[in-house]
Order: C-alpha cells, then sequence, then structure tokens
C-alpha cells in the first residue's frame, strides 16, 4: 500500500514538469515587469537599474519638460478611456447579440444544440489575426461593403470605416463573440422551462418574462460571458493594431509601443502591472458574483 | 363554467403523428373538484395543458363562462396552474412569488401585500414568507405554489399531479388541505392525477381517460361502484372479472347467466351493453365465501392476511382467479383451508356489466 | 374566429432573428475571405474568376515557406511539450479531494488563461531580453518553451475532464490482479485516457499555431511564423496571397476543432 506521504510525494513530483514551465515562462517572468517598474529607463531603452517611481508616475501623470510641474497625461489617459469604452460597447453589443443567439441555440431540440454551439465555436477556434483580416477585407475601403455601395451608386466615394473606433469595437466583437455566447447558454441549457411556463400562467408578458424570470435566472452565465469578453478586450493587441491602424490606440498598443528602440520599459511594465491589476479586479467580482449563483440556487 | 367540445390534439405529422387528444368533450361546473384520472400518456396533463394554454388544441373548442379561451395566450387566461415539479422561481422569496401574478396584473402594491398576507396565512406559511424558495421543504414549497396560483383568485385552479413528489404521510396532509382550501376559496379546481385513491378521496367528479379518450365521467362512488369498462374497474381499485352470458337487460338491468349455469342481476352500462357473452365485474368486498354450490365454485388457492382484512383467492375453471376480501374481527376463527372447495356469493345488483 | 398562431413558451419576439443574424455575421467574413483567396485578379472585393494563382504565390514565396516550417515545429513542440506535462499534472490533481496548495496549483495552470497575452508577452520579452543579452542564444528555444507555457491549460482541461470521467474501479480491479502502479497505468489508465490526449494535443497545436502577441514580442530577429508574417504583411499592399495563407490556416484549425468535437462527443458514449 502506498502511504499519504507517498501519495503526496508522487503528486508533487507528477506537478513539478507543469509547474516548472509555467513558473519559468509565465508566472516568474511576472516578477520581473514588477521589478523594471520601478527602474529608471536608459536613453536608447532598456533600463538603469537605479531605483525610481517615475514610470509610474508616468502611467497617469506627465512632468512639464521645463519647469517639472505635474500634471495628468492626457495622452495616457484617453488611451485609458479609451480601452475602457470600447471594451464596454464591444461587451454590451456582444451581449445584445449573444444572448438572444445563446436563447436560440438553448430552445433547439437537445439533438441538434451540440451542432449550433460548434457553428459558435468553430471560429473561436480559428486564428484571431486572421478574423480580424476578414472583417478588415470587408469594411475597407477598397472592402466589400464601399465596393456594394458604390455599384448600386449609393455613394460617390467610400465610407472611411477603417482606423476608427467603430473599427475597432467590430472587430473586437466579432473576434469575442463566442466568449459571451458559451457561457448563457450553460446556464440557459440548465433552466428550467417550467418557470417560464409558471410566469406566463401568473400573466406575464413576453418582455416580462425575459425580464423578471430568463435574465435573472442566467444571471450568472450573463455575468461570466460579459467577463470574458470585457477581459481580453481591455487588454486586446491585435485586434485594435489592425483596425485602429495606430490611430485608435488602445492599452495593448500603448504598452508596446513602450518597448520600440529609444522608447520607456519602466513606463511599459508598469501599464502591463496596471493592466493586469484591473483585470484581476474584474476577475474577482466575476469570482463574487460566481459564488453569489451558486448559494442563490442552493 | 368549463366547456370543452369536440377537442383533439395530434402532436407531429405523419408517420410520426400521435393523438394525445381525441375528441374530448366534458362540462367542469362552477365550484367543482373534478379530476382528470389515468396512467401516464393517457393525455390527462395534455388536457390540462391545453385549457392552461400551453399547448394549442387541434381541433375543438374550449371557453370558460362562455369565453373562448383558444384564442388567448397563456397570460390572458382567468386560470392559474400548480406545476408538478412547483416551478418556484428560485431567485424570489416565498412573498414575491406569490405577488408575482399580482404584481403581472399590475395591481397596486398594497393590494399585492394584504392579498399575500392572507394567502400566506391561508396556506400557514405566514413565518417563511422571506425565506428562499430553495430553503423550505417540499411540503412547504407545495403550499407556496398553491399560494401563488390561488393569489390572483382565479376562476380555475389547475393542479398537475401536484402531490405526487411527497411522501405519503405529507400526502395524506395535503389531500385534506387542498380540499379545505378548494371549499373556503370556492374556486373550481381540476386536478390531474394517476393515483386512483387520490382521485377518489378529493373529487366531486372524475373523469378517467385512457390513449387520448375519456371513459367514464361521475362521482367517485358512481365510478367505483359501476365503471362502464373493463379498463375503469381495472384502474380503479381491485376488481374480479367473470366471463358470463346476457339473458336480458331492460332498464339498466340486466340478467346474466353464470358457467356454473345459476343467473343473477346485474347492472348494466349506460348505452347498455352488446347481447351474448359479457364480463362482469364484482369488487373483492362485495363477495362473501359461502359453502360450495353458490354462484360460482372453486378451489381455495391461497389465504393472504392484510391487518385490517383478509383476501381468499379462489381459482375455478376457466375463470381467472377470484378474491373475496373479508373485514377482520378481534379474535375471528379461520374456518377455511387452503385447498377447501369453497363457494363465492355476491348479493344481485353489486355486480356490473362491462361495455368491452 | 380566428385562431391566433400557437403559443409557445419558449419564443421571444425577434431572437431568431438576431440569432440567424449572428450566424450570418460571424460566417460571412470567414467565407469571403475564402472565396476571394481564388480571385484571379488582385483584388479583395471585386471577383475576377477563378484561380490557384494566390496558392502558387504562397508555395513559392521562400519566406512563407520558412514561417510555415517553423510555425509547424513550434506547435509540433509545443503540444508535445504541453500535453505531456498536462497529462501528469491532471494525474495528480484529479481524483482526489482538496488537497494542500491545490489552489495555488489550479490558479498556476490556468494563470495563462486569466492575465491578459500582452503582459505575458512584456514579461517574457523582458526575462527573454536577458537571457539573450547574457548568453548570445537566440533560437527557437525561446518560442517553444513560451508556447509550451500558454498551451498547457488548453491541454489539461480535456485530459482533466476525460480522467474524472473514468471509472476508478477498474484500475483497483486492475490492481487487485497483481498489477503493479506502472503496469496499471499502462495497460488501463493510459488507453483510456488517450481521447483525452489527443483532443488535449489537438487544441494546443491550434492555439499555439494561432498565437500573434506572445510570438510577435518574444522572437528574435529574422523569426517568422505564418501569423507573425502575416502581421507583418498587413502594412503593405493586401494581396489574395494572405487570403490563401489565411484558408490554409483556417482548414487545419477547422478541421483540428471539427475532430476535438466529435472526439469529445465520443467519449459521452
Amino acid at each position: 500500500m502506498t502511504t499519504d506521504a507517498q501519495t503526496e510525494r508522487n503528486r508533487w513530483l507528477l506537478l513539478t514538469p507543469a509547474l516548472t514551465i509555467l513558473t519559468l515562462a509565465a508566472a516568474g517572468p511576472l516578477l520581473i515587469v514588477v521589478v523594471y517598474s520601478f527602474l529608471t529607463a536608459g536613453d536608447y531603452g532598456g533600463v538603469v537599474w537605479t531605483f525610481s517611481t517615475d514610470a509610474w508616475f508616468s502611467v497617469i501623470a506627465e512632468r512639464d519638460f521645463f519647469d517639472e510641474t505635474l500634471s495628468f497625461s492626457d495622452a495616457h489617459l484617453s488611451i485609458f478611456w479609451r480601452s475602457v469604452k470600447l471594451s464596454l460597447m464591444t461587451t454590451v453589443v456582444a451581449f445584445l447579440v449573444g444572448f438572444p443567439t445563446a436563447y436560440f441555440i438553448a430552445t433547439r431540440p437537445p439533438h441538434k444544440r451540440d451542432f449550433w454551439m460548434l457553428l459558435i465555436m468553430v471560429p473561436f477556434w480559428t486564428n484571431l489575426l486572421i478574423r480580424t483580416f476578414a472583417v478588415m477585407e470587408i469594411i475597407r475601403n477598397e472592402g466589400v461593403v464601399n465596393t456594394v455601395l458604390m455599384k448600386l451608386g449609393l455613394i460617390d466615394s467610400p465610407i472611411q470605416m477603417m482606423f476608427t473606433e467603430f473599427a475597432v469595437t467590430l472587430g473586437m466583437f466579432y473576434v469575442f463573440l463566442p466568449l459571451m455566447v458559451l457561457p448563457i447558454y450553460a446556464s440557459m441549457e440548465r433552466m428550467d422551462f417550467s418557470l417560464v411556463e409558471a410566469a406566463y400562467d401568473l400573466y406575464a408578458s413576453r418582455w416580462k418574462v425575459l425580464r423578471r424570470v430568463i435574465l435573472p435566472l442566467v444571471k450568472p452565465g450573463a455575468v461570466a460571458g460579459s467577463i470574458l469578453v470585457f477581459v481580453p478586450s481591455l487588454g486586446a493587441y491585435v485586434t485594435p493594431r489592425i483596425m485602429g491602424g495606430g490611430k485608435q490606440l488602445m492599452l495593448g498598443n500603448l504598452i508596446e509601443l513602450q518597448f520600440g528602440q529609444g522608447r520607456n520599459w519602466p513606463l511599459g511594465a508598469a501599464l502591463s502591472i496596471t493592466l493586469l491589476a484591473i483585470v484581476m479586479v474584474a476577475l474577482i467580482i466575476y469570482v463574487r458574483s460566481a459564488e453569489n449563483g451558486e448559494t442563490h440556487h442552493g | 363554467m368549463i366547456e370543452i367540445a369536440g377537442l383533439s390534439k395530434i402532436f407531429g405529422v405523419g408517420a410520426s403523428a400521435f393523438t394525445a387528444l381525441e375528441n374530448i368533450n366534458v362540462t367542469i361546473r362552477e365550484n367543482e373538484f373534478f379530476t382528470l384520472l389515468g396512467p401516464s400518456g393517457c393525455g390527462k396533463t395534455t388536457l390540462l395543458r391545453s385549457i392552461a394554454g400551453f399547448v394549442n388544441p387541434s381541433s375543438g373548442s374550449l371557453t370558460v363562462n362562455g369565453e373562448d379561451m383558444l384564442s388567448k395566450p397563456p397570460y390572458a387566461r382567468p386560470v392559474n396552474t400548480v406545476f408538478q415539479n412547483y416551478a418556484l422561481f428560485p431567485h424570489m422569496t416565498v412573498a414575491e412569488n406569490i405577488g408575482f401574478g399580482l404584481e403581472m396584473l399590475g395591481r397596486p402594491k398594497s393590494e399585492i401585500k394584504s392579498v399575500v398576507a392572507d394567502m400566506l396565512d391561508l396556506v400557514q406559511m405566514a413565518p417563511m414568507a422571506d425565506r428562499m424558495t430553495s430553503q423550505i421543504s417540499g411540503g412547504q414549497q407545495q403550499r407556496v405554489a398553491l399560494a401563488r396560483a390561488l393569489a390572483p383568485k382565479p376562476k380555475v385552479l389547475l393542479l398537475d399531479e401536484p402531490l405526487s413528489a411527497l411522501d405519503f404521510k405529507l400526502r395524506k396532509e395535503m389531500q385534506i388541505e387542498l380540499k379545505r382550501l378548494q371549499s373556503e376559496t370556492g374556486i373550481t379546481f381540476v386536478f390531474v392525477t394517476h393515483d386512483q385513491e387520490e382521485a377518489l378521496t378529493m373529487s366531486d367528479r372524475i373523469a378517467v381517460m385512457k390513449s387520448g379518450r375519456i371513459l367514464q365521467i361521475g362521482g367517485p362512488k358512481d365510478i367505483y361502484d359501476h365503471p362502464a369498462e373493463r379498463f375503469v374497474a381495472d384502474f380503479i381499485g381491485d376488481t374480479n372479472f367473470v366471463s358470463a352470458d346476457l339473458v336480458t337487460e331492460a332498464n339498466g338491468i340486466a340478467q346474466v347467466r353464470l358457467p356454473s349455469g345459476k343467473t343473477v342481476e346485474a347492472r348494466s352500462p349506460a348505452g347498455g351493453a352488446q347481447s351474448g357473452s359479457v364480463t362482469i365485474a364484482v369488487r373483492p368486498e362485495h363477495a362473501v365465501l359461502s359453502e360450495p354450490g353458490a354462484l360460482i365454485d372453486g378451489r381455495l388457492k391461497n389465504i393472504v392476511y392484510f391487518g385490517t382484512d383478509t383476501h381468499y383467492h379462489i381459482e375455478s375453471d376457466g375463470q381467472p382467479t377470484f378474491v373475496v376480501r373479508r373485514q377482520n374481527q378481534p379474535d375471528a376463527v379461520e374456518h377455511h383451508q387452503v385447498g377447501d372447495t369453497v363457494g363465492i356469493s355476491f348479493n344481485s345488483g353489486t355486480a356490473q356489466v362491462l361495455r368491452d | 374566429m380566428a385562431r391566433p398562431r400557437s403559443f409557445d413558451v419558449r419564443q421571444q419576439t425577434g431572437f431568431t432573428f438576431v440569432a440567424i443574424c449572428c450566424f450570418v455575421l460571424l460566417y460571412l467574413p470567414i467565407i469571403l475571405l475564402v472565396v476571394y483567396s481564388f480571385n484571379a485578379g488582385t483584388s479583395i472585393a471585386i471577383w475576377e474568376g477563378f484561380s490557384w494563382q494566390w496558392y502558387e504565390a504562397a508555395w513559392n514565396n521562400e519566406k512563407v515557406q520558412e514561417a510555415t516550417i517553423l510555425s509547424l515545429i513550434i506547435a509540433s513542440s509545443a503540444s508535445l511539450v504541453a500535453t505531456s506535462v498536462a497529462v501528469m499534472a491532471a494525474l495528480a490533481t484529479t481524483r482526489t479531494g482538496k488537497f494542500k496548495g491545490s489552489g495555488l496549483v489550479f490558479a498556476m495552470i490556468n494563470q495563462p488563461l486569466m492575465i491578459p497575452e500582452i503582459v505575458t508577452a512584456v514579461a517574457l520579452l523582458l526575462m527573454f531580453a536577458m537571457i539573450k543579452v547574457s548568453t548570445g542564444y537566440t533560437g527557437i528555444w525561446y518560442l517553444i518553451i513560451a508556447h509550451s507555457a500558454f498551451c498547457i491549460p488548453f491541454a489539461y482541461m480535456p485530459i482533466r475532464a476525460r480522467l474524472q470521467g473514468m471509472d476508478l474501479n477498474l484500475e483497483q480491479a486492475a490492481a487487485d490482479l497483481y498489477g503493479q502502479p506502472w503496469q496499471v497505468f499502462r495497460r488501463v489508465t493510459l488507453p483510456q485516457l488517450w481521447p483525452g490526449i489527443l483532443s488535449g494535443a489537438m487544441l494546443s497545436f491550434v492555439v499555439s499555431l494561432d498565437d500573434v502577441v506572445i510570438t510577435e514580442f518574444v522572437k528574435s530577429a529574422g523569426q517568422d511564423t505564418l501569423p507573425t508574417y502575416m502581421l507583418g504583411q498587413l502594412r503593405r499592399a493586401i494581396t489574395p496571397e494572405v487570403n490563401a495563407i489565411s484558408t490554409a490556416l483556417l482548414a487545419i484549425s477547422i478541421a483540428m476543432v471539427v475532430a476535438f468535437y466529435l472526439l469529445s462527443k465520443s467519449k459521452e458514449k
């Protein structure tokens, strides 16, 4: 017989390879980012190993070049604001489309639901770059939408849709939509439709049934879906880079900019930690609401 | 009150079509405890859901107080349902559940509050008002489901096997409770069950259903004592079936000849029976053991003691085992032994001729 | 009296319409992308006839060849490493109660799913930059290690799910029949675990093949995987050559995902 101590030793032995790789190439390097955020920026990129909190000030403030006074950094704040705004918009639109879609799938006959969910999941597992690229081809000046509208004579010159906040939001909506549908569908599939019948029986209209019964019952799924869309939107890099074309920077692009030649690595590190902190707060909210949802249903 | 005429429901189309209801005609009266009784798959729940509005009949008409129901969605019908699994909203408290219907009807808050309080008293759940529905027991959930359905004061209350999830003792309590609520509120109850005993104890009238059709409608005593069809006799209570020949039939009274050659008087079903060979039903408690040479003779195969009564199983040629039930008396002496040849007799008029 | 349309409790006004729009929206761009990869002209909006020319162009493009080979090497290595360590991790963490440090272990394994990719990319950039300076090594191992790390949760999930559904009695029966632990694992556990392992390997392969952000930050000068090559191409005039490469990548991903789906369906039986 194996003893408890042996079982315990075997467990950690089996876990060692995975934990080593994750420590080396995922969790560990985060500590380096924290350290870098407290260093001084080198003149030509890189860092000078002296302690400094300048990078953290620079996250939201800028020091006047001449009189050394601090003021809010409009450039950074507007990028923060845009990141939050576009991520929220993406989340809202994804919910407005994803919720009815999840509902549609959940009300199909059971043996057909897997097929519909596969249709949702296939694009998700295909390359994010390619999907963003596909959306770009639709709304480019030379793209399908403009070409068709011009052929029809509705417009004379192409409508500039690329490199706008609309383009970035559309791109993120498109690539992250499956993340909204999946958890909402999961909680909707478990929903007891006799509750919907009971509400109709008690004089609730279709709208009231939706608002008072269906929405509250799938709230855990809706919260999960919203977080799952909001978090990657906030840290998005590829989609805003392609759809925003350097004009509609988001946090991810601002961070990347700090690591080019002659840029400010400590600031990039500090911005990364800031992004991470926002994401962690969102995740904690999610975990809390998930726990509430569970106790709610006993 | 509820007039149902020519109601049919066919699910699916073509080869997979399934007739769930076939030409249902029934009138349910004001302030009546009406039960739909039958085995699972007989269409009783489909009929109930047609009244509620969750099933759209293929043809026929359905009115409540002369008002057409089939053109109305469930939320516009003056009927409420107590669901089999209760379907209490898990995200609302007991009081919020009970007030939901009134809230949907747009009643003022003060009215909702007072009605909810009345309902909580009616089902004796006042101390639990602010509990979540997941925090109360099955029997309590049952009461809340009842209160929720009664709160909007519907013209008709539909109950879909509401007691099936309760244990035996609680079920007995709730049967009495339901009967009390029905007489206190004066609301028409339409009750669906597959439990014949439940149907007999609670109902004013019972409709026995099978394969989408209503076989017989009548009061509990009527249905029990005078089942019109073999299925009804078999489904409700225990019955002995004896084949016999119809001699004469007039004014609901038939003379039948038993295999022993003896003739006995029996009731004939409404509409009369066919001539020739018929089946008659005799309840075990209506028969008594006697000396050989009675209406039916046979060999005593088994004596089964049940506490309140004793069952005697008697075998005779060409007939299924006949059961005679005798109520036990204290200190009674058992005169019969397995293997004895005994006679079975029953009073004229207790046997029922069945329509096959 | 006119009978209204039958009442369906599951119906919600407009939902089906939105859902259909959603599916069209989801697939229309991808379908157009695929269609125009066969366009005879250079436009990605005007159809000029069918042609394989962009596939030929991509096939004969040396840069694309190199990127394809690098992508495949990295994806295969990362999926092999990630799946192997994930099997061990799944065996250690499944079918056991809460153990000391279990919360931390799960957080570690799932961490690549929670932390924004750009943050991990920055962290790896900083660390590998230090190593590159001190060792001078600029090969592909940086990419393989980085990809292995973020593939671990994707490999771990289906293996763990499979293990959880497995009957512990079978292994106990094997042990009862004098099987040594290693024999029990090889003869009983592993054969049953196989679909989960295959699923995990395929998911990791697809995830590695698709990665842009971390690769873009970690790669040394001159290295390019297919996605980073395409990202670089976007700065220039876009020709259907990119569509052709995309279509090929899409085909691989879709084939893998559908296979994964069928595999996960088969285990439910």
